[in-house]
């Protein structure tokens, strides 16, 4: 295979197309730099024909899980949650608890089956330990990453209305507004509301009034000013002009997660597509192994890549890609194993130490009057109250997202529940159909997002034992979910039963009836739980080298020239969804690197350390 | 005389609970015949076919022996008189070891898109196709599923109902309630707060 791009020269060398990936292609190359993107997958989604070909695969899966369209090439291996019951799969689950997430290795990265949930972190998340006296405090504060989480909103595009928006201490500036209107609240949300709005739950001793309210969410609706809301994509420019309007409002698929068919749900193709296309190289099917370093100045001088040419093969050539500046945007996990396989990590290292998710608890019950189940985004509310407040002393925080999907997460509806009705109650004929018609409806759903807090035995490790199809390491991941997240899991669990008990729900929550799902006892009492796929912690930032791997730009202490990027770097994560804020962070990052290349002299051969 | 492909779809109405003409209007009665026989031994399909045409009710089990303590049809009247043609041959059909279990896979099938494999001991009884694995007929069948209807909803990632649908109520419901609102308020528990005692966070 000929590989021009290992004889080219470039300003910036990323690993992984996924949002952080995008965000820092598209602002570098627009700021004047050659920008070599390097990602593992096909790059299949970033065309109109690839993207409805893994549309197709999706309608004809037998299981629709997050990662039913995005099935991985032989070489870019990625975790699947049908696996964490078995153990079989790629990650190596070391345990003494299951890690319950996924993320995709495909152009596009883990956005392509994202839900869009883009919430703001509260101020308080930023400082748990010098609030609460528990975890860590991030090196930046609220008020510092604020004018990038409005820039952010603007990358991703983000549905909200800022009046719904200001809780628990979250400000936006005179005059901001989010760049689209909010997401119509579903009728389940308005149904639920009536009784919910109001409705007090006690968390340790401190009594909080619940309200169900919008969250902001990476789905088009309806533009505020000029701000144009952008749709489907495809690489070649050409065809990309033939696409009129699609995807440029949601219009209800009722699937953002796993894909959204017309792509009106944020994906980071649609970031990559607005770089400065002449200055800027993808090359798709290149899994990145390893970063070389100059042994003496410690600054890294290549990145190698495994080039495929059939993702039903492992079969592969190596090479290596040179820049200025070296960015690794390949996810929080994949990264830690880059940097481990390059013999990084090791001794004191904090590489890969400090892995961090949401377990997240379902309640699902059955309403007595129809809400409408299974329309509209998977979700458009949540119940924010419980996110903040002094009971986080005591326990984690946590987040309701109230479902518009029915129990499609949590038993498999609606075909689940027309298997029972066909085959254990024995229904036909009219009166099934009455039946499903009399309690489809009235499905509701809603999933407890329970915060975790870093502790060095949370890691991701590599063995050269554990290799996947092309010789990289797989992940091994040690986890153990702690009793400040139990505690809040117990808190959860309680609230959701307070909630069903005084709407007149009837609780259908039964782990034995459900989906299979990991479980963590404690006390007696026993917590099902399932990944958000919020990954974090694995390359933690922070003010000294020491204690951290990345400073506040999320540039490598060590290694001066790299950059490591996405939610690996966050010291906590509270109780929101992360990409928002790592899109924040990102968008920090490019801004700082443009700043530093402008400040040097071109790269001359020979000089790796010119950054 | 009827054709097979009507008498399918005449008896998939019976055990559905859709007409003919929903039916039809799926565009996929053809290729769920197939599959159907695709998935079965020689014969069992013609059988269930004949049972759901049986002319009267209260005759025999047409196959196969009846299956003690089949799940009777709940709330299923009409059955003992005779006065209901189809309840009838339900029950012939339910009521039967052989047919029952086929008659199911093929309700799911219409509802879901899906072939479910028959029971392990139907298969050592009465014979296995290598096509009777659990499997999604095509992405046409999981669009076209009844279960979406049923529910006043739409398969997920297909069908799209349009920006903002989700916050009107069902299409079973609109009619009953005022436009505007939802027209539905859950019962509020004795003992909860009322709306105006709960401060806004
Ligand atoms: C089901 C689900 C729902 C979610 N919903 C939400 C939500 O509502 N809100 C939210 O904020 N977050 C959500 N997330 C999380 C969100 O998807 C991730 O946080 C985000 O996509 C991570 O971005 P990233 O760029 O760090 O990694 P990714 O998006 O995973 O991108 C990494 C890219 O790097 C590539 N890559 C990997 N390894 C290599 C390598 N060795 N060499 C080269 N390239 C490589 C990958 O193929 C990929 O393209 C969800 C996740 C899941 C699983
Ligand atoms: S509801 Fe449908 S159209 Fe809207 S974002 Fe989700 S999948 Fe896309």
């Amino acid at each position: 295979m000929t590989e021009a791009a290992e004889h080219e020269e470039y300003d910036v060398v990323i690993a992984g197309a996924g949002v952080n990936g995008a965000l820092i292609a598209k602002h570098l190359t627009h700021a004047g730099f050659r920008v070599l993107v390097l990602e593992a997958g096909p790059g299949s989604a970033w065309s109109l024909d690839g993207y409805s070909r893994h549309l197709d695969h999706f309608y004809a899966a037998a299981s629709k899980g997050p990662e039913s369209p995005w099935p991985p090439a032989v070489a870019a291996p990625q975790p699947d949650t049908a696996d964490i019951r078995s153990g079989a799969g790629y990650f190596v689950q070391n345990g003494p608890d299951k890690y319950g997430s996924s993320y995709t290795r495909a152009q596009g990265g883990s956005t392509l089956h994202w839900l869009g949930v883009c919430l703001r972190m509260l101020p308080e998340d930023f400082e748990l330990r010098s609030r609460f006296g528990v975890g860590h405090d991030w090196p930046l504060r609220y008020a510092d990453l604020e004018p990038y989480y409005g820039r952010a909103e603007h990358e991703i595009g983000v549905a909200a209305d800022v009046a719904d928006q200001a809780h628990h201490g979250i400000e936006f500036p005179d005059g901001y507004d989010y760049p689209m209107r909010r997401i119509p609240l579903s009728f389940s949300d308005q149904v639920l509301a009536d009784t919910i709005d109001g409705m007090r739950v006690t968390l340790e001793g401190e009594s909080i009034a619940l309200q169900v309210r919008s969250y902001p969410a990476g789905r088009n609706s309806v533009p505020r000013g000029a701000y144009r809301p952008v749709g489907a994509v495809d690489a070649d420019v050409d065809r990309h002009d033939m696409i009129t309007h699609l995807g440029e409002r949601c219009a209800g698929n009722t699937s953002c997660t796993p894909i959204c068919p017309i792509e009106a749900k944020y994906n980071a193709g649609k970031t990559l597509a607005q770089a400065d296309r002449g200055k800027l190289r993808v090359l798709a099917q290149a899994v990145v192994s390893k970063v070389s370093v100059d042994p003496v100045s410690g600054m890294v001088d290549g990145i190698e890549y495994q080039r495929y040419a059939d993702p039903a093969s492992p079969r592969h050539t190596v090479h290596t890609a040179r820049g200025r500046v070296y960015v690794l945007a390949a996810h929080a996990v994949e990264n830690a194993k880059i940097l481990l396989a390059s013999g990084l990590g090791g001794g004191d290292s904090l590489i890969g130490k400090g892995l961090i998710d949401h377990p997240a608890l379902y309640a699902w019950g059955l309403s007595p009057v129809p809400v409408g189940a299974y329309r509209g985004p998977l979700s458009t509310a949540g119940i924010e109250d419980l996110r903040g407040g002094a009971f986080r002393a005591r326990h984690a925080a946590f987040r309701f997202d109230i479902g518009n999907d029915g129990w499609r997460a949590t038993t498999g509806g609606p075909d689940s529940s027309v298997v029972d009705a066909v085959t254990n109650q024995g229904l036909y004929g009219t009166k099934l159909r009455a039946h499903l018609a009399a309690t489809l409806p009235r499905h509701v759903r809603f999933s407890l997002a329970v915060e975790q807090l870093r502790s060095e035995a949370n890691a991701v490790t590599i063995d050269p034992r554990h290799l996947d199809a092309m010789g990289n390491p797989r992940p091994v991941i040690s986890y153990r979910i702690d009793d400040y997240t139990m505690g809040g899991m117990a808190a959860a669990a309680e609230a959701a039963r307070q909630v069903f008990r005084q709407a007149g729900i009837a609780d259908c929550t039964d782990p034995e009836a459900g989906g299979w799902f990991p479980s963590v006892r404690r006390d007696g009492e026993v917590f099902h739980y399932h990944g958000m796929g919020h990954f974090g912690g694995t390359h933690v930032m922070g003010h000294r080298a020491g204690e951290s791997v990345v400073d506040t730009h999320q540039r490598s202490w060590e290694h001066r020239n790299l950059y490591v990027v996405g939610s690996g770097s966050f010291p906590t994560m509270g109780t929101s969804n992360p990409t928002l804020t790592m899109a924040a962070l990102a968008l920090r990052t490019a801004e700082h690197m443009t700043e530093a290349l402008a400040a040097r002299q071109p790269i001359r051969q020979g000089e790796p350390s010119g950054f | 005389m009827e054709n097979r492909l009507d008498q399918f779809v005449r008896l998939s109405a019976l055990l559905t609970g859709f007409a003919p003409l929903h039916l039809l209007g799926t565009g996929m009665a053809e290729t769920y015949l197939r599959a159907t026989d695709a998935a079965l031994p020689d014969g069992v399909l013609d059988e269930l076919l004949d049972a759901g045409s049986l002319p009267s009710a209260g005759s025999a089990p047409p196959t196969g022996s009846a299956v003690p303590g089949a799940p009777a049809q709940p709330g299923g009247s009409a059955l003992a008189g005779g006065a209901d043609p189809d309840a009838a041959a339900g029950q012939a059909i339910f009521g039967d070891a052989k047919l029952g279990p086929v008659a199911r896979a093929l309700i799911l099938l219409w509802y879901r898109g899906a072939w479910t494999a028959l029971p392990q001991e139907w298969r050592s009884a009465y014979g296995a196709s290598p096509r009777d694995v659990d499997h999604v007929v095509s992405a046409e069948a999981y669009q076209a599923g009844l279960q979406w209807d049923a529910a006043g909803a739409h398969p997920a990632g297909a069908r799209q109902q349009g920006y903002g649908a989700w916050a009107s109520p069902p299409a079973a419901l609109e009619t009953e309630s005022a436009p505007g609102t939802t027209g539905v308020r859950l019962p509020r528990q004795a003992g909860a707060p009322s709306v105006t005692e709960g401060a806004r966070s």
